[in-house]
């Protein structure tokens, strides 16, 4: 039996868990603030994509990983 | 029925994670993500020459279109880099100009699906003739260590040789340097992974999501996903033009700071007026 489809999808799968909720974290607070102080929405664009980029980046290392057991 | 499933989808869904050779021209091979960087190539040629002929003081519908990533990042590098903005902006809207261009190639339709068979593995493929540049490790890692030598060139124009070197190798208390220089060259390298992977992975995952929705429903519900990829594309673009200029702000403002911050803002000040007096 080849497990190599399941160690893929476990990979991507366990690793998408931890940036889903980082980033669920700092959408709910960063829209927290906005609703706090709207006025700061111009300032909180830029950290608030380069925060959610540098989280993402956690699931895309799942990804590559999981389409390198995949594909190699 | 599943192994029927199975060889149906996997002739459906064509993944490869490396460029397809499509013709050889003398030594060099011609891949499928070059024809996609060829497009946005004359694409943006054609736009810059179009946008340099005709451009008004009223701007016309595509004019103020295309000013306005220059407007927008412009604002934003100009309230990071308040004196050297000018010097800043060019190389980082060129990077989200060329990000933004190769991801949508990868949502014009027939790129993907149009294609020549060729038999791989035993396998009857269908070789896309076009791939979206971004989605090939080769054009992202290229971004990633351009972007590389702009914020060390930057480090070196705003410290110094002397100043970027000690800043890099040097720990703020020095006794702490074996510990801390192999970490900040291994931080510094990790950025050129980190930007091209989260480019190539994000394009590339977006592409077999593409794939994998045509192949699994019918005709209408891929076009959600097509918006959605419109929105990551532009996102991923700034993204990768954002990070690029917070490397940059990182690296002239120096790592250290601290004590001596009286010294090298003056310092600084210098180097800001000497650069707007070549700027004017």
């Amino acid at each position: 039996m080849d497990l190599t489809p399941l160690a893929a999808g476990l990979a991507i799968g366990l690793g998408a868990l931890g940036p889903g909720i980082g980033l669920g974290l700092g959408v709910s607070k960063a829209m927290e603030a906005l609703g706090r102080n709207p006025e700061a929405a111009g300032a909180l664009f830029v950290p608030y994509v380069l925060g959610l980029a540098l989280t993402e980046a956690v699931a895309i290392y799942a990804l590559v990983i999981g389409l390198l057991i995949l594909f190699t | 029925m599943p192994e029927e499933t199975g060889g149906h989808s996997e002739s459906l869904i064509h993944v490869a994670i490396k460029a397809e050779t499509l013709f050889h021209i003398g030594p060099i091979a011609v891949t499928n993500s070059m024809v996609g960087s060829l497009i946005v190539f004359v694409l943006l040629a054609s736009l810059a020459w179009w946008a340099s002929r005709n451009h008004a003081v009223v701007p016309s519908r595509l004019q103020s279109l295309l000013e306005f990533p220059v407007e927008f990042l412009g604002g934003i590098v100009r309230g990071q880099h308040e004196t050297r903005w000018r010097s800043i902006l060019p190389p980082v809207l060129a990077i989200f100009i060329i990000v933004l261009f190769s991801n949508y190639v990868g949502l014009l339709p027939g790129v993907g699906t149009i294609g020549v068979h060729t038999v791989e593995n035993g396998h009857d493929v269908v070789v896309p003739i076009i791939r979206p540049a971004s989605a090939d490790l080769n054009f992202t890692l290229a971004l990633a260590l351009i972007a590389f030598v702009l914020f060390v060139g930057w480090g070196i124009r705003a410290n110094g040789v002397k100043g970027y070197l000690k800043e890099t190798f040097v720990a703020n208390p020095p006794y702490m340097t074996p510990l801390m220089t192999p970490i900040h060259i291994v931080s510094e390298l990790s950025r050129i992974i980190s930007l091209s992977m989260r480019l190539f992975g994000n394009v590339f995952a977006g592409e077999i999501l593409l794939a994998v929705m045509l192949a699994l429903t019918f005709a209408i519900v891929p076009v959600a996903f097509l918006g959605l990829e419109m929105i990551f594309g532009a996102v991923q673009a700034l993204v990768f033009a954002l990070l690029t200029l917070t490397y940059i702000t990182l690296a002239t403002a120096g790592h250290g700071g601290g004590h001596d911050e009286g010294a090298e803002s003056h310092g600084h000040d210098a180097d800001d007026v000497a650069l707007r007096a070549g700027a004017h």
